[in-house]
């Protein structure tokens, strides 16, 4: 594979004008103005996606896989996020949208709502056999585990060490498929379709295991025409949809696209769900502060609403989240998954990480503890000069910031508008 | 003898002031982060400052927390104008509480802060006089560790 950026996010110089709106939407103040361009901290960015969805220019790119890249696989696999069943009108049902799949080039569809529910049923057995610590937090959105290691490194004790859905299918898959197809495994591209464009971090950049099971991540934003294409097409050839093997799908997995998803499914325990990057940042701070100690499970999405609310995903989440919850309805709660099976998988590591989590230390004002108190206390002094208007035109997202930026050594009084007009 | 550098900042805390509960402790929180400081102190240091903010919204008036970080150590004092505190050994009990029903209800009132503080706390003196408040002083120290 190519060298893979670090972030998935990149500014594009030719459609960013060098306004404030991502300066201001981005929770872990990782951005800043230069040369009247947006440029991204990459020691800061969690890859929320905030920046993508408050630019007024579109000029935030999320370098995902694109789909002219999968020919190099003679075997292409597709594992589409549950909330891909959202994106297109009630008519539509799943199994024609994994079928689409087929039609726009993939050889093999590989439904995940089953997994989301094997995924589940293992973290209430993880929870289940660790009475302590409270709360337990659930990993499956990569972004609130790069939070946790950067603004909360305190709590990557409590993360349950259980693989998200989408690596165990394409885990799965990888352990079978070369048999199956009798073909080398290099030649199999197993592709995870996404509204996140965290995904692709943690397939370049895993940070439980060696290597991701995944080859890559499509976002659903580009796949969306060819797939809405395909969907009408075989519309029209009702026959084909007719021979489409018969698939099963999982009420209780099909839900966890949704904030409450996880927790829905974990009847007899203590569960919180939070949804939104704020709000999570918000409930992970008082946890750091000892609070929640009488909740099992802490179900934290960054996205608004879940998974549904995802910066790449197209249909407007409102919608999609209703007809997500119309099939969650139409398959009931009965489970899929046979216990002793997720049980066999489970007791053999099959589902859980190869590594802890870890903290990652977000750079201090300065390594030196001594040298560390002394800009605290100038940064509180040039937050008396500066106006607290928070107008960003220094390039800073807010008169804080601009501060310790100021006491880094990464910007000058001068750069604040105010300031100089006063001289 | 170098003078030692110290960062000092004070913060108001309202007495009954649920909805601003715990913003002293986040800032604080975030500010010893900011400092570099290891984060199983920067985890005890805000529970201490927690449970020491609550306390004063619970039961007192007004208060006063004021934070103090040298490269060796990080001390919270508590200062508040409130009933004060009868018997300090049997509130110092765990389970111990006076908290009213209407509190318990918001989850607080297990009778744990104090304890809690004090077992996050290297240093924990406290004094307290009915009719006039209660003074906590909390010292964790660093050890010079880092992250």
């Amino acid at each position: 594979m190519i060298e893979a950026p670090r972030h998935p996010l990149k500014i594009s110089l030719e459609k960013c004008i060098g306004c404030v709106h991502c300066l201001t939407a981005c929770p872990t103040k990782a951005i800043r103005i230069k040369n009247g361009k947006a440029l991204i901290l990459s020691d800061l960015c969690i890859d929320c996606g905030e920046c993508i969805r408050f630019c007024p220019h579109d000029a935030i790119e999320s370098q995902t896989t694109s789909f002219t890249d999968l020919d190099t696989f003679r075997f292409k696999v597709a594992i589409p996020a549950t909330v891909l069943y959202g994106q297109f009108d009630n008519a539509t049902l799943p199994h024609e949208i994994l079928f689409a799949l087929r039609r726009i080039g993939f050889d093999h569809v590989y439904e995940l709502s089953t997994i989301c529910e094997l995924n589940n049923a293992a973290i209430e057995a993880y929870i289940d056999s660790h009475p302590r610590p409270r709360p337990l937090i659930a990993s499956t959105c990569p972004v609130v585990v790069r939070l946790i290691q950067h603004r909360f490194p305190s709590l990557c004790d409590l993360i349950i060490p259980i693989e998200p859905a989408r690596e165990i299918a394409a885990k799965i898959l990888r352990a079978n498929l070369p048999r199956i197809l009798k073909i080398e495994p290099a030649e199999i591209g197993i592709i995870h379709i996404t509204p996140c464009p965290a995904k692709m971090v943690s397939i370049n950049y895993p940070i439980s295991m060696e290597k991701s099971y995944l080859d890559g991540a499509v976002s659903i934003r580009d796949i969306y025409n060819p797939l809405f294409q395909a969907i009408r097409q075989s519309k029209e050839d009702t026959l084909m949809c007719q021979l489409f093997p018969e698939t099963i799908f999982s009420g209780i997995g099909m839900g966890t696209a949704l904030s409450g998803g996880e927790t829905r499914g974990l009847k007899n325990h203590r569960t919180v769900a939070v949804s939104g990057v704020r709000d999570t940042m918000r409930v992970l701070d008082q946890v750091e502060m000892g609070l929640l100690k009488d909740v099992d499970l802490l179900e934290c999405m960054v996205c608004p609403d879940g998974c549904v609310g995802g910066p790449l995903a197209v249909e407007n989440r409102f919608l999609a989240m209703s007809r997500i919850l119309r099939l969650v309805n139409l398959l009931g709660e009965r489970t899929v998954v046979d216990s002793s099976d997720m049980s066999m998988l489970y007791h053999k590591d099959f589902l859980s990480f190869r590594h802890p989590i870890k903290p990652i230390q977000v750079p201090p004002l300065d390594n030196d503890p001594d040298r560390a108190i002394r800009k605290a206390k100038r940064r509180i002094n040039l937050i008396k000069k500066l106006p607290g208007k928070d107008c960003g035109t220094c390039g800073a997202p807010d008169c804080k910031t601009l501060a310790d930026d100021i006491v880094r050594g990464q910007a000058v009084l001068a750069d604040c508008l105010f300031v100089k007009e006063k001289k | 003898m170098m003078t030692e550098i110290s960062f000092q900042q004070e913060f108001e805390i309202k007495g009954g002031d649920f909805v601003r509960a715990g913003e002293a402790s986040c800032e604080i929180k975030n500010l010893l982060k900011e400092l570099g400081v290891a984060m199983q102190v920067v985890r005890r240091a805000a529970i201490v400052s927690y449970e020491a903010e609550m306390n004063v919204i619970m039961y007192a008036g007004s208060g006063r927390l004021d934070l103090s970080v040298t490269s060796d150590r990080v001390q919270i004092v508590v200062d508040d104008r409130g009933p004060g505190i009868e018997d300090v050994e049997l509130a110092m009990s765990e389970g111990y509480s006076t908290a009213t029903p209407e509190m318990r209800e918001l989850g607080f009132g297990a009778g744990m802060g104090l304890p809690n503080i004090k077992r996050n706390s290297d240093i924990f003196k406290i004094h307290s006089k009915v009719g006039r408040g209660t003074r906590l002083e909390m010292t964790i120290r660093t050890n010079g560790h880092r992250l």
